[in-house]
């Protein structure tokens, strides 16, 4: 049996900015985690609202998120947390050497690995999809071997919206790497944190460098902050832009990093393999949770507990059967409308949103969660375990996730 | 204008078209098979893909349990890389009607289909998963069997006697002259030119589309289409085909297949046979059905949700849907209306199709002076792909895959996809890591004059048909794809649009079951595609 002032259950990006943010105002915190959270499928982008309800591009994402429908967690959030939310957490990347550009008032773009382009607000140095624009020429740079990145798909799509009055060209550089199986991102990621990979990745690409021009990568500059992002652009004298990829999503991986050495520096105790299972309530608070692996359960007391669970993928969310959805650690009441004709749309990329995505867990305006209809008080939900957003139509999950946890770690 | 003839022609790529197809074939019949869409689109391979050994029609209907009994036992011999010997099991749990037991065990022996009491143990540890409310069991030499692979076999082994196939060819007219027929309309559904097709006979093998093709002639056929819904679950649920013994009903078998399980099916009349569509109430049917003999059906991830039409036959009068006979008919209509050089088959099911075309064609062939016997049951369907090959291949790919990729390709394709594979390194990248598709095999298929889009090739190669329904395959798919496709079809434009309707075609399959361990996969294909890749078109303005 341990006490703790906050239990944060989840270790996602809601689950560990709510750790450090809890930490930073002095309190005692142990974080619960089972697997890697969805850092592998993140892009590490903060993404805060890329596209209104009608599907429409956000150009100013704070001021959209102003006049958001009630109901959606922005609302519940306010719009000066979201600021202070997006503050904070270039404050921390950065003292953690992972520096993030841009702002919650304009879209940064990055481009796909598809060749596509997607807003968002916050960017690491070694994304920034904006440099494209004023590129003479875009050098695509493809990967012998690599799975999952076709730089052919990736010119057409990505020549197609920033136009013909640009050069494209294409170099495909040979890792060596191929020993009788497929490459991926991380493969090469990890030969470039090598000086020898370093080294021949950019005696291959020297050659085309030169002024008015920008490199497209897949995300292979390495697996950890931007050194070797900062190092390649003064060694080819040029600017270099990587894309999102397949997971696994090195740059999701790189920011876990710097969330966990950030948490390990405020002392944050983190129990690995602590899968949340059962809680106990006296009245209306919550007292304890157990968690553990398959053969031992430890109960975990505090004062505070933050449920960042996630939602359908990650687990914090189910419904085994239509209508009946459930949060499985506090039994929160879950929003599940299940109609027919609204849950799915018949159309996998719809221009409306997803039913199911709005499913998740009723909560207050300040994010504490309802149980049975009442209050839970001193439970606060947050990231994908809220309902009223659809983050992959809105591209605002991350922004949720990282200005809920702000504002329930200050609560 | 003219552009083609042959003696036969022969209108639906399902599983009667092509065995009539091989059978004319094999007896020496110029033969030519169109069909409109790609090959084996309809019932053939939607289906349960059920190898009966006749048990389920031995109580109402002995002729057809004799029937299958026969067939299967020769399908399993001439069609064996399709046909997993997997034995079934009738079993009753409580509730379920005792006095039914008897009149069918009667049926089964006057039928000659074997059947073996399993005490509750022994069913208990054949099927470890079965109702703890079991109350009796039965073995019965059931099997599962790959309807559309089994088709495209029946095509190579017609090749080798001459027999032609054209898919994307849709008739859209019947040329008659001094009532007989003369020639054909068809449209090529991917250039859109139209032109005739010169024959003697034309067969109407087009399954519930037959009162359709019937009527480009004036003539009535009454077929009536009857969907049927199927779930396919990602998990082997069980080793031995599991019928429920009883009245034949919705939802009442379940066929294992490789790694997946086939729960089956409904019945409901519908007015057109491309109706492929599914609703909670046909999925919540079948799930609650199935829970009587599989408890925990419910925890187990839903792969996807398809239905498929029969294709039968009601005479005038009589009754449809489930109580229309499963058997099938030859229709002659110089006999029945007068027209010479026009013959309709329908009805029948998978597990009989041999029989079916060896009974059609024993009409057929004499109107052509042609007395050859029916050899279609005496001679396997394809040649088997040599250990040698197999081996070779075995260098560059999951070994588990190997077998599968042999029976999928056929001995010379199989053997050209190995040499790919030895002499360029690139093509060895595995495309589609579930059904270990290598890009060898993907470039094999595209270059064939029936591939017209990726979903023609995922067809073939089973690509994206699997564990991650596309998930993670449908890039690299639209990326091949696109370099051998561009602008072939409609919405073929880019990459982009390829990846997006690759996606939505499981997409179709998946929205009927967005329940359970469903909607965890549906939410990391949003997070992946819409966010990572912001496929909808993300452009800055």
């Amino acid at each position: 049996m341990s006490k703790s002032d906050v239990v944060v259950i989840g270790n996602g990006l809601a689950g560990l900015v709510s750790a450090l943010v809890s930490a930073d105002q002095g309190k005692k915190v142990t974080l619960l985690s089972y697997g890697a959270g969805t850092f592998p499928l993140n892009s590490g982008l903060i993404d805060v609202l890329g596209y209104d309800d009608a599907g429409k591009t956000v150009k100013n994402p704070i001021e959209a998120i102003a006049s958001v429908a009630d109901g959606h967690p922005y609302k519940k959030i306010g719009v000066d947390t979201v600021k202070e939310a997006l503050d904070y957490f270039k404050d921390i990347v950065k003292s953690e050497g992972m520096p993030y550009v841009g702002s919650a008032d304009q879209q940064q773009w990055v481009v796909t690995g598809v060749g596509t382009m997607k807003p968002t607000c916050l960017v690491p140095e070694s994304m920034q999809g904006n440099k494209c624009f004023n590129a003479g020429e875009v050098v695509l740079v493809g990967i012998k071997y690599l799975k999952d990145y076709y730089v052919e798909m990736v010119k057409e799509n990505l020549a197609e919206i920033l136009g013909k009055d640009k050069k494209y060209s294409v170099v495909e550089v040979d890792t060596k790497l191929q020993g009788g199986r497929d490459l991926t991102t991380r493969d090469v990621a990890v030969w470039m944190d090598t000086e020898a990979g370093y080294n021949d990745f950019v005696a291959q690409l020297k050659a085309q460098a030169g002024s008015g021009k920008v490199f497209v990568v897949p995300q292979v500059l390495g697996t950890k902050t931007n050194v070797v992002y900062s190092k390649i652009v003064k060694d080819l004298g040029c600017d270099v832009v990587e894309t999102t990829c397949m997971p696994p999503s090195i740059n999701g991986l790189r920011l876990r990093d710097v969330l966990l050495s950030a948490l390990k520096k405020r002392g944050i105790r983190v129990i690995e393999n602590a899968k949340a299972e059962d809680a106990e309530f006296s009245a209306n608070r919550a007292v304890s949770i157990k968690a553990g692996g398959e053969t031992r359960l430890q109960t975990y007391e505090a004062d505070k507990f933050i449920l960042a669970t996630g939602g359908f993928y990650s687990g914090g969310i189910t419904m085994r059967d239509f209508g009946e959805g459930k949060e499985g650690v506090f039994g929160c009441d879950v929003v599940t409308d299940c109609e027919e004709a609204t849950w799915a749309n018949k159309q996998l990329f719809s221009d409306k949103k997803q039913g199911f995505a709005l499913a998740g867990v009723k909560t207050y305006d300040d994010l504490r969660a309802i149980r049975a209809g009442g209050i839970i008080e001193n439970l606060y939900v947050v990231g994908r375990n809220l309902t009223g957003y659809d983050f992959c139509f809105e591209h605002s999950g991350n922004g949720v996730a990282l200005a809920s946890a702000f504002k329930a770690a200050k609560a | 204008m003219v552009k083609d003839k042959a003696t036969v022609v022969i209108v639906g790529g399902g599983a009667t078209g092509v065995g009539i197809l091989r059978d004319l074939s094999m007896r020496g019949i110029d033969a030519l098979l169109i069909e409109k869409l790609d090959m084996v689109n309809g019932a053939s391979s939607r289906y349960h893909g059920l190898l009966h050994s006749g048990a389920r029609y031995a109580v109402r209907d002995q002729e057809a349990a004799k029937e299958c009994i026969e067939e299967n036992t020769i399908l399993r011999r001439i069609g064996k890389s399709c046909v997993e010997a997997t034995m079934g099991m009738f079993v009753q749990v409580e509730g379920d009607d005792p006095d039914f037991v008897q009149p069918w065990l009667d049926g089964c022996a006057a039928s000659g289909i074997k059947t073996r009491e399993l005490s509750k143990e022994e069913a208990w540890a054949t099927v470890p998963n079965l109702s703890r409310k079991l109350v009796c069991a039965y073995e019965v030499p059931d099997g599962a069997i790959d309807g559309f692979r089994m088709s495209w076999q029946n095509l190579q082994s017609a090749a080798r006697y001459g027999g032609r196939y054209k898919t994307y060819t849709e008739i859209i007219g019947i040329n008659i002259e001094s009532g007989a027929v003369k020639s054909i309309s068809v449209r090529d559904n991917v250039t859109h030119e139209e032109y005739e097709i010169e024959c003697q006979i034309l067969v109407n093998a087009a399954g519930p589309w037959a009162g359709k093709v019937a009527q480009l002639a004036g003539l009535d056929c009454n077929v009536s289409p009857s969907k049927g819904t199927l779930i396919a679950f990602n998990q082997r649920i069980t080793s031995h085909v599991v019928n429920r013994l009883r009245k034949p009903s919705n939802g009442d078998i379940f066929v294992p297949h490789g790694s997946i399980t086939i729960l089956g099916t409904s019945s409901i009349t519908i007015p057109d046979p491309e109706d492929t569509s599914t609703s909670w109430d046909e999925v919540e049917e079948l799930m609650k059905t199935g829970e009587g003999v599989f408890e925990h059906l419910r925890d187990y991830r839903i792969l996807r949700v398809f239905a498929g039409s029969r294709p039968l036959y009601v005479p005038k009068g009589a009754e449809g849907g489930r109580n229309a006979s499963r058997g099938f008919v030859t229709i002659d209509h110089e006999v029945e209306d007068g027209l010479k050089g026009m013959m309709t088959i329908c009805g029948g099911k998978f597990t009989t199709y041999r029989l079916m075309a060896e009974k059609f064609c024993d009409v057929l062939a004499p109107k052509l002076n042609n007395t050859a016997k029916c050899r279609t049951a005496e001679e396997d369907l394809v040649p088997e792909v040599t250990e040698a090959d197999k081996k070779k291949a075995r260098q560059y790919f999951p070994s588990y895959g190997v077998s599968l990729a042999a029976t999928r390709l056929g001995v010379e394709k199989f053997a050209d996809v190995v040499k790919t594979l030895e002499s360029d390194p690139e093509s060895r990248e595995v495309i589609c890591e579930c059904e270990n598709v290598t890009l060898a095999e993907i470039k094999a298929i595209a270059n064939e004059s029936t591939s017209h889009s990726v979903a023609d090739v995922r067809r073939r190669t089973r690509l994206g048909m699997g564990t991650c329904q596309g998930n993670y395959c449908a890039l690299r798919a639209a990326a091949v794809a696109n370099k051998f496709f561009k602008n072939k079809l409609d919405d073929c434009s880019n990459s982009l649009s390829d990846m997006k309707n690759f996606l939505q075609a499981r997409w179709k399959g998946i929205t009927p079951v967005m329940a359970g361990k469903t909607l965890r996969e549906a939410e990391m294909t949003r997070g992946m595609y819409e966010v990572l890749f912001n496929v909808n078109g993300g452009r800055p303005e």
